[in-house]
């Protein structure tokens, strides 16, 4: 049997193979131009859902970025608090290393183009308050939304203090009384 | 591959609709408004307006002394509310406020967010409401509504309130004295 004809169709034909290439051949590719049912009507995009997508992630963005915003100016405050009070570099709170930096001159003069190095210095510290993080505004917002508050407050407590004398004291005539318990 | 595009352009649609989901859950809470009241403050000879809201609330919270026992109870009480609004109108002469203005706040009392806890009706007396307003079985907002012929207070708190704290409040704490006769001594010839 002669293979070369199966492989690369050269030399004697093989007949078998012929065969074989008439009854498959029916099925070989043949290039035609598509056609479409006549009732076939392609989907329509949506023109508008990838420009909402846009907006919406827009929103999202101006929404994040005001949410940061927000963040950012909240801890300010605390921020403009420590900035105000600079801490030394390297406290050295050992008077021993503290004489080996500065050496004792019995003049106490600093030598003429050096600059006297202070790693740690007498700084008076401010009392430490309750509330650090409020700035000077904001802690008298706060003392007089305190103040309001402590007033709501005190209404608050008296008129549920009197709803609860009246619920529950003798019933004066003319005084409907109507409690409901609750839970 | 377009219905993978599809999917991933409608998440920030989606997202942004859970944020307006979520801030009209915010809308919901138990606040009431009172503004239509505002207008009894000319007529009326002492007035007190507070407004305070939750970022107020919190700021006010910094404030408080922890060392201070009563502030201290106070600074627990208040921790959690979104907010407190008071008006409270007190007027030299009877009559000068009229029902509609106490059924406008009334009629957002409704069931079933708001329930009356209280209602203590005086014909010589001030007449007397509590409104609580639950989330499951915690109290989450309280509406207090007190009249009388020469006063009209409303009293609304938004938030987590522990009612029998807050009653303790009252005659503690040094407190500045308003100026604001809230229970009116029976006299003899009432009592009769």
């Amino acid at each position: 049997m002669n293979d070369e004809y199966l492989w690369d169709k050269s030399g004697e034909p093989d007949p078998e193979v012929q065969q074989l290439e008439q009854v498959l051949g029916t099925l070989r590719y043949q290039p035609e131009p598509l056609e479409l049912p006549e009732n076939f009507r392609p989907a329509r995009r949506n023109r508008y859902l990838p420009l909402l997508a846009i907006a919406a992630t827009l929103a999202l963005a101006l929404l994040a970025g005001a949410l940061w915003l927000r963040a950012r100016t909240d801890s300010k405050p605390g921020q403009q608090h420590a900035a105000n009070n600079p801490v030394a570099p390297s406290p050295v709170s050992s008077p021993e290393k503290k004489n080996e930096e500065l050496p004792h001159r019995a003049d106490n003069s600093i030598p003429a183009g050096q600059e006297r190095k202070v790693f740690a210095a007498n700084v008076q510290r401010r009392p430490r308050r309750g509330f650090p993080a409020l700035s000077k505004t904001e802690r008298a917002e706060a003392i007089e939304a305190k103040k309001e508050l402590i007033v709501a407050l005190r209404l608050a407590s008296e008129k549920l203090n009197l709803a609860q004398r009246k619920a529950n004291g003798p019933a004066s005539p003319g005084q409907i009384r109507n409690q409901h318990k609750i839970g | 591959m377009r219905s993978v595009f599809k999917c991933i352009s409608i998440i920030p649609v989606l997202a942004v609709l859970l944020v307006i989901v979520s801030g009209t859950s915010n809308a919901q809470e138990p606040r009431i408004q009172m503004s239509h009241l505002d207008h009894l403050a000319a007529k009326a000879s002492e007035t007190v307006d507070v407004n305070i809201d939750e970022r107020l609330v919190q700021i006010a919270i910094k404030v408080f002394n922890d060392k201070d026992p009563d502030e201290a109870h106070i600074k627990k009480l208040v921790a959690g509310l979104k907010g407190i609004y008071v008006k409270s109108f007190e007027f030299d002469t009877d009559n000068q406020f009229n029902a509609a203005d106490v059924d406008s706040i009334r009629n957002q009392l409704r069931e079933p967010a708001w329930s009356r806890l209280v209602n203590v009706k005086s014909k010589r007396d001030s007449n007397v409401e509590v409104y609580i307003s639950l989330s499951g079985s915690n109290i989450n907002g309280l509406t207090v509504i007190t009249s009388d012929a020469r006063e009209l207070t409303v009293v609304n708190i938004v938030g987590p309130v522990d009612l029998e704290k807050l009653a303790q409040l009252e005659g503690s704490l040094g407190i500045p004295d308003l100026g604001v006769e809230i229970t009116k001594p029976k006299t003899k010839n009432e009592d009769k």
